[in-house]
């Protein structure tokens, strides 16, 4: 009798336990959506609604050609955004899809969410803001992209007048320049068909939820057009980028030049078109790039010399799709402006999420300057689908490191070097073939060396690397303390 | 007893459901949302916080432009820049220098009254401001000039629209000849002209 009561006790405490948890884990959720602007539609091929709110759901470019073609043809991908803070149930509808969803996989894959697929809907809960992408019936094409924010804080004033307020809306106007101590706000909502440039200018902000859109000129390359580089910043500090989207643009997507204090955080990129790169900076110091996300059809995240050295440059927590050339590429141009003793130096790459990369290497540095590139680190890389076709045969390592001329090279009679790299944390989840993809490292001569590169916690398709044999990484004769632990 | 501890089990077991299960409850999950509602638009417009600022723009004449896809010489050019571009009707092309003295000559084809040039930029305001030094000369013939309008400098703006008028004594002219002398922008080592008007 007396273990029974005791066990009614235990069992009462646990229901009690239970039902104050219960009233107590649900805290309201602070949601804000935008309406598209009324001169555009919302996507035919996408319905997504979040705590059954319908979202308004664009259409952006994307391209799945893996391999350069100067006449390309994008084709176009389902985007949606909101801010929120709590819990948020997505539920999603496909009609532009050729047949029904069958299978759903939510990505990055960390983010552990296994989606309901139940007649046709997808449904799904999350609770942290991020950048979520939902693959249907194992295809990446009409793959969506769901831009989770967090709620807007210290938004600017608009009667502040040095604050450029851009409503919710489709606004279209040549170029914006920013000066001293101007902000530009642009509302969650808001489609802006411009150019943002900010050169020789100091405390500069950038900030809000929209969308700047470069779908009304033809890729940069084509007759009549030329490259209009949706944010520029050129030999200016103190600039912060925060929150807004980048899409459709005709060549580059975010761009600093010479430039150094650069805070890029919360921005969404996605490119389909010639020359897209996305976060691109050349002979820059002190730039923080966080919680961003770039898809684009050529590198990702880029770093060269075009005038000067390269210090401090700091890529966290961002996640990357590449559908052309490289997502993380230190080079090719590492001494454009033929500077006396040009470097590139403390880099680091922390929890970079390669979500697919599909053409040339993941991690390259390739010198084809004669730069001393030193203490670049990267730290908990993971690439979920290291799916690289090359060119041809060549150029599908998953690491490539080079001392070599190229057609970018600009110093063609001297070389550079590579020292002092780690590579600490890379798993690789899935290959194309389901074998250990191969990397190289090619030094020059015995004056310009591949030096001090470490692997660390390298796990591929599951089993632990620990062997530079096993990690298939080629090595000529001009590398030194290569080494895998 | 064992009535009791069924029930209380059966009753923990629903409310553990409840609380971590993806049941049909948790649909409804208490929102407050803020609907940031989209202007009635028929057409993308200019931001308001953006005035037009080609209220300000320097007048052009309203009268024929001469010079318009006429034959044009010069000099070497930068990069891609030719010197063609200095004519055909649009600011978002132009033609570059390579160096100082640039000179610009256009065939009028035939004998005109002129009394303005006018030299335009592209009127982004992504152009900075820069100053170009310019002197005009005219001929009947081609080979035998005289100054319309002597070397001056010349402030271009996108405030302005990122051109200049050059106004002189009207004259009988086939050729005109522009002689760019400076240009302050750093960007450059050479002139620009997106296009040059004959009035």
């Amino acid at each position: 009798m007396k273990t029974g009561k005791k066990l009614i006790a235990v069992l009462l405490a646990l229901v009690s336990l239970v039902t104050f948890t219960g009233t107590c884990e649900s805290p309201r959720t602070l949601l804000t959506i935008y309406e598209g602007p009324k001169t555009m539609t919302s996507s035919a091929v996408a319905n997504v609604s979040v705590n059954g709110y319908e979202l308004f759901v664009y259409d952006v470019m994307v391209n799945h050609e893996h391999i350069w073609n100067a006449n390309t043809q994008p084709s176009s991908t389902p985007v949606t955004y909101f801010d929120f803070s709590g819990k948020a149930k997505i539920v999603i509808e496909m009609p532009g899809l050729p047949k029904p969803v069958e299978s759903a996989a939510v990505l990055p894959t960390s983010c552990g969410i296994e989606p309901v697929v139940d007649n046709g809907k997808v449904r799904f809960f999350i609770t942290e803001p991020g950048q979520y992408t939902v693959v249907f019936n194992d295809s990446v094409n009409q793959a969506l992209h769901i831009f989770a924010n967090p709620l807007e804080e210290d938004v600017p004033d608009r009667d502040d007048p040095n604050v450029f307020w851009i409503g919710p809306g489709e606004w279209v106007m040549d170029a914006i320049v920013l000066k001293d101590d101007q902000t530009l706000y642009l509302s969650g909502g808001a489609v802006l068909h411009s150019i943002i440039s900010v050169a020789n200018a100091k405390n500069v902000r950038i900030c809000g939820r929209g969308m700047i859109d470069g779908s009304d000129y033809p890729a940069w390359n084509q007759p009549g057009s030329y490259a209009r580089v949706p944010i520029d910043l050129n030999h200016s500090k103190n600039v912060t980028v925060e929150g807004i989207s980048i899409v459709n643009s005709n060549c580059w997507n975010l761009n600093s030049y010479s430039s150094r204090d650069v805070r890029i955080d919360n921005v969404k990129i996605i490119s389909g078109r010639q020359n897209g790169d996305g976060f691109t900076f050349q002979s820059c110091t002190d730039h923080v790039v966080t919680n961003c996300f770039a898809r684009t059809w050529d590198d990702s995240l880029v770093i060269k010399n075009y005038s000067g050295s390269t210090k401090g440059i700091t890529f966290k927590n961002v996640q990357v799709w590449t559908d052309l050339a490289q997502s993380m590429e230190i080079g090719y141009e590492t001494d454009k402006g033929l500077t006396l003793d040009p470097e590139i130096s403390q880099v680091l790459f922390e929890d970079i999420t390669v979500l697919y990369n599909w053409h040339k290497p993941v991690i390259s540095i390739h010198n084809s300057d004669d730069a001393y590139v030193h203490d670049v680190t990267y730290r908990n890389i993971t690439v979920e689908n290291a799916f690289m076709q090359g060119d041809n045969g060549y150029n599908k390592e998953l690491v490539e490191m080079t001392l070599q001329n190229s057609s970018w090279s600009t110093v063609r009679d001297e070389f550079g070097t590579i020292d002092d790299v780690l590579i600490d944390g890379l798993t690789v989840l899935n290959t194309l073939d389901g074998k250990v993809p191969r990397s190289r490292f090619a030094g020059q001569d015995e004056e310009h060396r591949i030096t001090n590169v470490t692997f660390r916690n390298v796990v591929i398709l599951g089993k632990p690397v620990t062997d530079l044999k096993d990690f298939k990484l080629s090595l000529n004769e001009y590398c030194e303390g290569i080494t895998i632990q | 007893m064992k009535r009791v501890l069924s029930l209380l089990c059966a009753g923990l077991l629903l409310l553990s459901v409840f609380s971590a299960g993806l049941s049909e409850s948790e649909d409804d999950i208490e929102t407050v949302v803020t609907v940031i509602h989209a202007p009635e638009q028929e057409h993308p417009e200019r931001p308001d916080c953006f005035p037009d600022p080609e209220d300000d723009f320097i007048p052009l004449p309203e009268t024929e432009n001469y010079a318009l896809n006429k034959p044009v010489s010069a000099g070497a050019h930068t990069d891609v820049y030719v010197s063609k571009n200095v004519n055909d009707g649009k600011t978002d092309t132009y033609w570059e220098s390579k160096g100082f003295p640039a000179e610009m000559v256009i065939d009028l084809q035939g004998a005109c009254t002129v009394s303005t040039v006018a030299v335009c930029l592209n009127p982004s305001s992504i152009w900075e401001p820069r100053t170009q030094e310019i002197a005009v000369l005219v001929s009947t013939d081609g080979e035998n000039y005289s100054e319309a309008a002597p070397a001056a400098k010349y402030d271009f703006d996108a405030a302005t629209g990122n051109r200049i008028r050059i106004d002189f004594e009207a004259t009988e002219a086939s050729f005109v000849k522009l002689v760019f002398t400076m240009n302050s922008s750093s960007r450059t080592g050479g002139a620009q002209a997106a296009e040059i008007c004959v009035y």
